[in-house]
C-alpha cells in the first residue's frame, strides 16, 4: 500500500482530510482506534462532602465525568490505577480536583461551572518519569485552559444558602470503558459519495436524485457515466475523514496517537505469534501432560513421542528432556 | 452497587494475568489451514489484517470472526497455497501494516507542517480560536 493524505482544514479541534492508498480494513480500524483507543483523563470517582443542591449525588457525579479534562501526551504522561503500584491513587496515576461553591446572593441563583474546579497541586514531590511527560495544565478542565475561547460547561445552579464541595479524582481510561474517555465528539468517515461501489442500497419514495442530495465530497471524484457498467471488482481507495475531538487532545495529537497505537497493536500480535510456542512464566509452573490444544499437531504422532521427551509418563522422562516443552511439539509440527 | 456482578470493563480489553495472548490451532481436515484465536483484540484489529491478507496472492482464504460480543476474542482463519504457512502469512500482513502506518505518519507530519506553515503562526494552536466555529453560537 501507498498511502497518502491531504488535510483540507486544520483547527486545533478539528481535523479534515482524505486519506487515500489504503484500504477500507486499514481506514475503518483507524477510524475505530481514534474513536476508543486513545487514552484521556476523565472525572472517576467523586467524593461529596457537602451536597445541598437540588441535584442528587450521582446526577452530579455523572455530569463531572464527562467534562474534557486537557490530556496531552496522556498515554505516556499517566498510568493507568490498574498498572499503578499505589493503594489508593497517587499522583503518577490520579489527578485530583476540588469544587467548593456557596451561594450567599439573594434573591438570585449562582451557577457553577467547570470554571470552579481547581486542580489540587503536590504531584511534583513524586517526581515519577510520567510527570515530565505532561503537557501544560494537564488535568484541568479544557475550558480553563490557554486560548479557549468558548464557554464553561454548567454542572449546577445554586440559591441561596445551597453549597456544594467536593473532591473529584480524574484517572486515565479509554472510550472502551466509558464514553467519557473518548478525545473524539464526532467523526465522519465516508467513501464512494456516488456509490459506485453498491455498498449501500437508497430508500426512495419518488425520486432518488432528489431525495438523496449528493455530499460536499462528491466534489472530489468523477460523477459515473449513466451507462456506465457496474465493476464488480472496484475498491474504495480514496476516504473522508473528519475528526473533532472535546478539546482534551488536539486532532493532531489523536491522528498521530492513533497511527502509533494501530503500529503497537500490530507489532504485539507478530511478537505474540512468535513468543506463542515458547512457555511463559504460568506455562513452566502448570504445563500440562499434552500440549495445550492450541498447538497439538494434526497427524504427526512423531510430535509426542520423539527425544524431545513425550513418555507415556511425563514424570518419568528425565529432568532435562523435560514435559514441560511444549515448543517441542511446535517444532515437530508446522513452523511457528 | 446495583449491578455487582457486571464484569470489570476491562477485561474486555486488558489481557488478565497469566492470559495467553493467542492460540495457533492448526485445521486438521484442510491443508495448509490455520486458525488464530486472539484474545482481548476484537474488529480494529481483525478486519485491519483480514484485508491485509487478502491482497496476499498466497492467500486462499482469510475471514475472521468475533463469536460472541459478550467473548473478548476473535477467530481468525487463513488458507494458504502452500508456499508459505498460515503464521507466515499472518507475519508478512502484520509487516505491511506497519509499514503503511509509518508512511502515512510521515505524509500526516508533512501535511500538519504545511498547515501550520500556512497558518503563519510559530505556535499556531496559540493564535487560533480553541474550538471551530460550530461552537459559536452556544
Amino acid at each position: 500500500m501507498n498511502p497518502n493524505v491531504r488535510i483540507r482544514e486544520l483547527q486545533r479541534d478539528k481535523c479534515n482530510f482524505v486519506l487515500s492508498g489504503v484500504n477500507l480494513g486499514f481506514a475503518n480500524s483507524f477510524r475505530r482506534t481514534m474513536m476508543a483507543d486513545i487514552p484521556t483523563v476523565a472525572i472517576d470517582m467523586v467524593v461529596f462532602e457537602v451536597n445541598t443542591t437540588v441535584l442528587p449525588d450521582e446526577f452530579i457525579a455523572h455530569r463531572l465525568g464527562m467534562i474534557p479534562l486537557i490530556s496531552t501526551n496522556c498515554d505516556e504522561g499517566m498510568r493507568y490505577t490498574r498498572d499503578c503500584d499505589c493503594e489508593l491513587g497517587c499522583p503518577l496515576c490520579m489527578v485530583v480536583l476540588t469544587l467548593h461553591v456557596r451561594c450567599d446572593m439573594p434573591g438570585t441563583t449562582m451557577n457553577i461551572t467547570s470554571d470552579h474546579l481547581q486542580i489540587q497541586s503536590g504531584g511534583d514531590a513524586w517526581g515519577g518519569e510520567e510527570l515530565t511527560k505532561r503537557g501544560e495544565d494537564f488535568g484541568l478542565p479544557v475550558s480553563k485552559s490557554r486560548g479557549f475561547n468558548g464557554h464553561p460547561i454548567l454542572i449546577a445552579s445554586l440559591r441561596k444558602g445551597q453549597e456544594l464541595k467536593i473532591r473529584c479524582e480524574a484517572k486515565k481510561g479509554i472510550a472502551k470503558d466509558h464514553a467519557k474517555w473518548s478525545p473524539c465528539t464526532a467523526l465522519g468517515f465516508e467513501y464512494d459519495p456516488y456509490n459506485k461501489l453498491r455498498h449501500t442500497t437508497y430508500w426512495f419514495e419518488t425520486d432518488k436524485q432528489a431525495e438523496w442530495p449528493l455530499s460536499a465530497n462528491a466534489e472530489e471524484e468523477e460523477p459515473p457515466r449513466e451507462d456506465a457498467p457496474f465493476d464488480y471488482n472496484a475498491e474504495p481507495n480514496k476516504f473522508y475523514f473528519n475528526v473533532e475531538t472535546d478539546g482534551s487532545l488536539t486532532a493532531k495529537e489523536v491522528i498521530l496517537k492513533s497511527l502509533s497505537n494501530m503500529q503497537s497493536r500490530t507489532a504485539t500480535l507478530v511478537y505474540n505469534i512468535k513468543h506463542q510456542s515458547r512457555p511463559d512464566a504460568m506455562d513452566t509452573t502448570d504445563a500440562p501432560a499434552f500440549p495445550p490444544a492450541g498447538q497439538r499437531t494434526s497427524g504427526q504422532d512423531q510430535s509426542y513421542t520423539n527425544a524431545s521427551g513425550w513418555g507415556a509418563s511425563p514424570n518419568t522422562s528425565g529432568a532435562n528432556m523435560g514435559w514441560a516443552s511444549p515448543n517441542a511439539t511446535a517444532q515437530g509440527g508446522w513452523s511457528l | 452497587m446495583a449491578s455487582s456482578n457486571l464484569p470489570d470493563r476491562q477485561t474486555l480489553y486488558v489481557l488478565q494475568d497469566g492470559e495467553r495472548p493467542l492460540e495457533i490451532i492448526e485445521d486438521t481436515k484442510i491443508p495448509n489451514a490455520a486458525t488464530f484465536r486472539i484474545y482481548k483484540q476484537d474488529h480494529t484489529l481483525a478486519n485491519m489484517i483480514r484485508t491485509q491478507l487478502l491482497e496476499d496472492k498466497n492467500v486462499i482464504f482469510a475471514g475472521y470472526k468475533v463469536p460472541h460480543p459478550l467473548e473478548p476474542y476473535f477467530l481468525l482463519k487463513v488458507q494458504t497455497n502452500g508456499s508459505l504457512t498460515p503464521t507466515d502469512v499472518v507475519n508478512t500482513a502484520c509487516a505491511s501494516i506497519i509499514a503503511t502506518v509509518s508512511q502515512l505518519e510521515k505524509r500526516f507530519e508533512e501535511q500538519f507542517r504545511d498547515k501550520e506553515f500556512d497558518l503563519g503562526a510559530v505556535d499556531a494552536s496559540a493564535q487560533q480560536p480553541f474550538y471551530s466555529d460550530a461552537y459559536a453560537d452556544f
